[in-house]
């Protein structure tokens, strides 16, 4: 088990450094200059390389990236070109936005899909069920983005129930949260509903209500409890997926998470925000990840992990 | 999966029940009513309605886009100023016009074929990627398959999108590098279903006699195995299409799709975005109609095929 654990932690590490590692690269091979965006307007060339010797960026590539791990093992992660304040500061001011709509998100997905899923399930083939299965792909079908502007015409610039846009009170976070459920609740409820024709056709049910146990019984704690594991399994993903930055829909409702933090960093070449951003959101979906595996064993017996690791 | 006891082409089948003396010489207590009611016959009949669904929607979007040309529409990036912002339904512009006085019905078509030729291109090389490296992983096993198994969950980790908003920022937002960009962020999947299906059919008895003959292992893999699991795979690479035009329009959401004035569907939305506010909303809402009926439409043609693909391999749900 504690093998298990060091061996996945490790993998974690060196997942996020790689991760890290491709983003630093590539954010210095991509074209235009940070320097200009932070020099005064009509900048000299003296200028320009002052602010370029400023922020480390007149040395070649791999001294730079060394120079970054040097400072990255002292837990500087680099102080963002655009707030002058250590970028891990400013993401993590950020975090906690991302992380409530995320939790707010799983919430609305799970209580929605699992008895969605269970219903389309025990209901296989029949006219209803149809109409509900084309409902979920429909659901996975329109863009994210314009859910939520569909959503903000209706709300907000129509019905006046809330502010169109940004942060001002608990109410703003119920447009992002539907938005971002209507995608995982179509995506969901399909997987349950997957799982549970499974186990209610499988024969212990069949020896189970022969017994006279009763429907309800055999619908929950026989059948979905088998079939809740791959679903407890890609709601962890999601969610982890979720901490990598909802970044469409936070653009789209000025949302302060990470998402919306990463995609103006981006625009503005603030390489240490973007590469705090990235690490602090793959660590974090990384950790969640493997949460979920370590609760493996505890809903399900026959999980051990020291064995399935060697 | 004929219900009547004539079975059509062979008329000289005597029907067992008007013979007489037959120990069949009664009604069958399956009858045609409860043979429709079944489950099976059920399933069947609920992926051709599905089937013809997305038909319907996905062609009610296609056919106008790959017309775009030849339909009398005004020019998509040159608009007149003095009919600027026409609402829906307005003379001579079906769609209504944006700020520039631009059509919209003439942008959204246009901009289809974009959409339509990155997504096309884009499943075309994700999935003949995907189809070659999980075939190889799954038959070959070994180092191979570790190489490939590592890469895909490596992918899973990193945060994809802002990968592809980087590398576009690179490379430049040209329809090859956003192609390529989409293709990258999809081979995965038909590279992990491809493996799992091989995986179950290297161990099947034809592929044993193939081998036994002396056939060389890229043949067998090539001319054996990979025919027999193409059509199962085929389907899931028409559903990436779906996944395909969606982050395109994600992408140019972004700033990071083909650029202005050249249109867009994600494009024409962001460019709306601003206006909805101020009372334009079809700006935003028809173009977004556009993109969710196509995808709809390929989905529910790619989940009814799956249905049938699943029920001719013989195996449940």
């Amino acid at each position: 088990m504690l093998k298990y654990v060091l061996k996945r932690v490790g993998q974690t590490i060196l997942t996020a450094f790689l991760a890290v590692a491709t983003v630093f690269v590539l954010l210095r091979m991509a074209p235009g200059d940070p320097a200009a965006n932070y020099a005064p307007p009509n900048p000299s060339s003296e200028q320009l390389e002052a602010i370029r010797q400023q922020f480390g960026l007149d040395q070649p590539v791999p001294v730079q990236f060394w120079t970054f791990l040097q400072h990255l093992f002292q837990g500087d992660v680099g102080t963002s070109f655009f707030f002058k304040r250590p970028a891990l500061d400013v993401v993590l001011e950020r975090l906690p936005y991302t992380i409530t709509l995320a939790v707010a998100a799983i919430i609305v997905t799970s209580a929605v899909a699992i008895p969605l899923g269970v219903w389309m399930a025990r209901r296989s083939n029949t006219a209803p069920e149809l109409g509900a299965n084309i409902g979920t792909i429909a659901g996975q079908s329109m863009p994210d983005f314009w859910i939520g502007f569909v959503l903000l015409i209706l709300f907000a610039v129509n019905l006046h129930w809330f502010a169109p846009s940004g942060f001002d009170s608990a109410a703003s976070i119920i447009l992002p949260t539907v938005t971002i459920a209507i995608l995982q609740i179509a995506l969901i409820s399909r997987l349950v509903r997957r799982e549970m024709v499974v186990n209610l056709a499988s024969p212990y049910l069949t020896v189970a209500r022969s017994r006279g146990v009763s429907e309800r019984a055999l619908t929950w704690r026989y059948a979905f409890s088998n079939a809740a594991l791959p679903v407890v399994t890609a709601l962890g993903t999601r969610f982890a997926a979720m901490l990598n930055g909802v970044v469409i829909v936070e653009v789209v409702f000025n949302w302060p998470g990470v998402g919306e933090l990463v995609v103006n960093a981006l625009k503005q070449r603030d390489f240490p925000l973007i590469q705090a951003t990235v690490l602090v959101t793959v660590l974090l979906a990384l950790v969640v990840q493997l949460i979920v595996d370590l609760l493996y064993p505890l809903m399900d017996p026959r999980v051990r992990l020291g064995e399935a690791s060697s | 999966m004929t219900t009547s006891t004539n079975l059509p082409g062979h008329p000289q089948v005597p029907n067992l029940a008007e013979v007489p003396g037959s120990i069949l010489g009664r009604e069958s207590a399956v009858t045609k009513v409860l043979l429709r009611r079944s489950a099976a016959a059920r399933r069947a009949r609920y992926s051709t309605i599905k089937i013809w669904v997305g038909a319907i929607c996905a062609g009610v979007v296609v056919i106008p886009v790959v017309l775009a040309g030849v339909l009398p529409l005004p020019d998509p990036i040159v608009g007149a100023l003095s009919e600027s912002s026409l609402p829906p339904f307005s003379a001579g512009h079906l769609l209504g016009t944006d700020p520039n006085g631009r059509d919209l019905l003439s942008r959204i078509l246009h901009g289809g074929q974009t959409s339509l030729v990155i997504g096309f291109l884009a499943i075309f090389v994700s999935g003949l990627f995907g189809i070659v490296a999980g075939a190889a992983a799954g038959y070959f096993g070994g180092w191979v398959d570790t190489i490939i198994s590592r890469l895909l969950e490596a992918q899973m980790a990193l945060p994809l999108l802002l990968m592809l908003l980087l590398v576009v920022a690179l490379f430049g937002p040209s329809i090859p590098v956003i192609t390529l960009v989409i293709a990258f962020a999809q081979w995965p999947e038909p590279a992990r279903i491809t493996r799992a299906l091989v995986l179950v059919e290297r161990e099947k008895p034809y592929v044993a006699a193939a081998r036994v003959l002396g056939l060389p292992k890229f043949s067998i893999l090539s001319r054996h195995v990979v025919p027999n699991i193409l059509q199962q795979v085929l389907v899931v690479v028409l559903l990436l299409l779906a996944q395909a035009v969606l982050l395109e329009s994600a992408l140019s959401f972004l700033g990071a799709g083909v650029q202005r004035p050249y249109p867009t569907w994600g494009g024409i939305i962001s460019d709306g975005r601003e206006l909805f506010v101020t009372g334009k909303p079809w700006l935003v809402t028809v173009p977004g109609l556009a993109i969710a009926l196509l995808v709809v439409g390929v989905n529910l043609v790619g989940d009814g095929l799956r249905d049938r693909v699943r029920r001719a391999k013989g195996d449940q749900t």
